[in-house]
């Protein structure tokens, strides 16, 4: 009897309206994920982070897959970076679900290299690139991103050669002829004058170089072009040098003073890409992927730019750089190493691919025997009728190799910390000369290398390693 | 004892089990899994080395925590001596009954709270742009000399953020003091306008004791809420921002456990974390109380 009343109170008398609506909610939900079924897809997954690359793939995978021959199929998913980074360590460290195939972004893949090296969670793909000759037809600074302690975690996607684009129409009105500039101080003497107030307020806002100190990577591209860097081969950091210094002292001396030649407009976003549509921006470090997506995002520019090498830090030097990276690894967890290494070979070695590499993204292959391909000599309607990819092509045997320290992404940080603290300095003091920042500009290296030394010290995994 | 009163003796325990159980596994076994984890050193969640108050003597020393309280305490006495009074004057105003619209007024303040964080965040991103923000497009309108160049979210995060913040919270506070202000009781109000108090002295001696344990409840949770934040500054900067000008100490607990991967520092700055507040919050009633004394 009572257990009667108990029953009507809970389920019938106890309960008013509003809480029937939560109760019923709440057990049509629960059935609905109960009864949902997540969709399976057989074979091999594949993630990656970029839309135009998943675009790519889905079209490759649909014919490789149609091919029983080629083993397991292959499902392309793209996922946000940011959300691509969670589930690749979340994996690699945890054990979650991960796909087989991952392409990943440089400062996404240098995070797996924080650990022993046996539990990096992509498969050392060294002794097969070797073995199977891969290694000698690649581009051999496109590995570097992608080797920690000497074995080789992925597949490298891109070479990523730097130039210089110029806004073309502004620079030959001025009359500017840029065969004159051959380096960075012929640069400053020549684009100079383009420094121009276009809204009559007494203020300059147009200026010839995109260079600010929010923007890191394009001042490692710098100190890479130099001949610097932050970390050596045996991976000891090595920030507080003369060259990174130099490099630091010279940047802020374009963003700072009367005679200042620096603006910024960040890339990818809408207020830097309309000081770039109003002519606000003459000159870019442009990357061959950054092409493409200028292509996408600013087709008004077409026509307008030119491509021309990078200028060098001293005369003879090296007249390119390096922005970013691309690899594709195989994780650890996967069952299927076979098909996911025959695949990945397919989807990077293949010149077709290659071909449609450069089509969609202007990005031009790693793999040497490629850069034959006559498509890199077509004429590119965006760069004013230049060979943009031949342009990139060339420069591609000379970019500047990089190290893939887990700590790369600190390092950029605290010499980001550093350049600011710099360009505050020149502000504070009116120091505005190279040579009169260079004390300041190695102490503030200084301190940018000891925390990371520090950081690195604390490390035990990392010292367990070394002899 | 018969087997009623024996059956009747279990039936609170049966009643609270699910509740212990769950406070076991979700509260009181991860914090004593995150004590112990803050004395290691580790590299996700498989590999681990005691190194006993190595992580707290690192923090200690570490000037980027340093620097991340000092960003959070900043944002922090922002929103209590900025935001809240905002809040209170906002409330003030809206409970006078000759306000016209009030009830309008009350939702155009509250509905910034309605719109998602990450959602403001790439609002006030644009609107602090340099050059193309509206900010310093209409300052720059106004005033020539103003420079379009004004960096925001370069030189002045912290101001940005707390302005950002106002704006969205200034309206849900305004709500609880709303409501605190609609349970003064207006025959003591009346009395002191009889007694000749004027309005300054009324708020001061009639209103503030009145709604006294609702504004300590929201200057805690403001405070508790500010050493919390991460996700504005974290899609307004994508991440710490220029010269970690941004950085806060959860966002760095966050750096350090995912992008180090050590949890075990990541546990450490929680618990300092836990620890300031616990002494915030302690010195909070110690000052309340003697007030109230």
């Amino acid at each position: 009897m009572e257990r009667r009343r108990l029953a009507d109170l809970l389920f019938f008398t106890g309960f008013s309206p509003g809480a029937w609506v939560v109760v019923t909610a709440a057990v049509l939900s629960t059935a609905t994920i109960l009864i949902w079924r997540v969709p399976q897809h057989e074979g091999l997954e594949m993630w990656t982070f970029y839309r135009v690359h998943a675009q790519m793939y889905q079209g490759v995978t649909q014919t490789w897959n149609t091919d029983p021959a080629n083993g397991k199929p292959v499902n392309v998913f793209l996922l946000d970076g940011t959300a691509m980074r969670q589930r690749l360590m979340s994996g690699f460290l945890s054990d979650t679900p991960v796909a087989d195939l991952i392409e990943a972004e440089r400062n996404m893949a240098c995070l797996a290299f924080s650990g022993p090296i046996e539990d990096v969670g992509f498969v050392d793909l060294t002794d097969r690139l070797k073995e199977e000759g891969i290694y000698d037809r690649i581009n051999t600074p496109s590995f570097s991103p992608w080797t920690s302690r000497g074995r080789i975690f992925g597949l490298p996607h891109d070479v990523h050669p730097v130039a210089l684009a110029y806004r073309a129409d502004i620079v030959e009105e001025a009359g500017i002829d840029v065969n004159e500039i051959e380096t960075w101080e012929d640069f400053v003497r020549v684009m100079k004058p383009l420094v121009k107030d276009m809204d009559g307020d007494g203020k300059p806002d147009r200026y010839p170089l995109n260079l600010w100190y929010s923007a890191i990577g394009h001042i490692e591209v710098l100190i890479l072009q130099a001949g610097g860097g932050f970390f050596d081969d045996d991976l000891q950091p090595i920030i507080d040098s003369e060259i990174n210094a130099r490099v630091i002292a010279t940047c802020v001396s374009w963003m700072v003073g009367p005679d200042r030649i620096a603006i910024d407009a960040q890339p990818f976003t809408a207020s830097g890409n309309f000081l770039r549509i109003e002519g606000r921006v003459v000159c870019e470090l442009m990357a061959d992927w950054m092409a493409g997506a200028w292509k996408v995002d600013m087709p008004g520019l077409s026509g307008k730019l030119k491509l021309m090498p990078l200028p060098a830090w001293e005369k003879g030097g090296r007249r390119t750089g390096v922005m970013g990276g691309t690899m594709l690894g195989i994780a650890k967890a996967s069952e299927d190493f076979e098909d996911a290494w025959t695949f990945a070979k397919h989807l990077y070695l293949d010149p077709k691919l290659a071909e449609q590499l450069y089509k969609s993204n202007s990005i031009i292959s790693p793999v040497r025997e490629f850069w034959d391909l006559p498509i890199y000599d077509e004429p590119d309607p965006y760069f004013s009728n230049q060979a943009s990819g031949r342009i990139f092509v060339n420069m591609a045997p000379d970019v500047p190799p990089r190290t893939s320290s887990p700590f790369s992404n600190l390092a950029f940080a605290r010499v980001q910390e550093g350049v600011i603290a710099l360009y505050h300095y020149a502000e504070q003091n009116k120091i505005y000369d190279v040579e009169s920042l260079m004390p300041e500009a190695r102490r503030q290296l200084k301190i940018a290398e000891a925390h990371v030394r520090e950081l690195m010290d604390r490390n035990v995994f990392l010292k367990e390693e070394q002899p | 004892m018969t087997a009623t009163t024996q059956h009747n003796r279990w039936v609170p325990y049966a009643f609270l089990a699910p509740f212990l159980v769950i406070l076991v596994i979700f509260i009181a076994y991860p914090l004593y899994h995150s004590v112990v984890l803050s004395m290691k050193q580790t590299f996700g969640p498989s590999r681990s080395a005691f190194v006993g108050l190595e992580n707290f003597r690192f923090l200690a020393s570490d000037p980027l925590f340093w620097k991340a309280l000092k960003n959070t305490t900043y944002f922090a006495a922002g929103s209590v001596l900025i935001q809240l009074p905002v809040s209170l004057g906002l409330a003030l105003l809206l409970n006078r009954p000759d306000v016209r619209g009030r009830a309008v007024f009350r939702l155009i303040f509250f509905s910034p709270s309605l719109v998602g964080l990450v959602f403001v965040a790439m609002m006030f991103s644009l609107i602090f742009e340099k050059n193309t923000g509206l900010v310093n497009v209409l300052l720059h309108d106004m005033s020539p000399a103003f420079d379009p160049e004004f960096p925001w979210l370069q030189q002045y995060v912290m101001p940005t953020l707390v302005i950002a913040a106002l704006w969205i919270y200034g309206g849900f506070n305004m709500i609880y003091f709303l409501a605190a202000l609609q349970n003064v009781d207006k025959q003591l109000i009346e009395a002191a306008m009889v007694d000749g108090a004027n309005a300054w002295q009324r708020f001061l001696h009639v209103t503030i004791p009145a709604i006294r344990p609702i504004a300590t409840f929201i200057v805690l949770l403001s405070l508790i809420g500010s050493f919390q934040l991460f996700d504005l500054p974290y899609v307004l900067l994508s991440g710490a921002g220029p010269d970690n000008q941004g950085l806060t100490v959860v966002m760095y607990l966050f750096q350090m456990g995912w992008d180090q991967q050590d949890l075990g520092l990541a546990s450490a700055i929680g618990w300092s974390l836990a620890m300031l507040l616990g002494i915030f919050a302690l010195i909070y009633r110690w000052l309340s109380r003697a007030s109230e004394d």
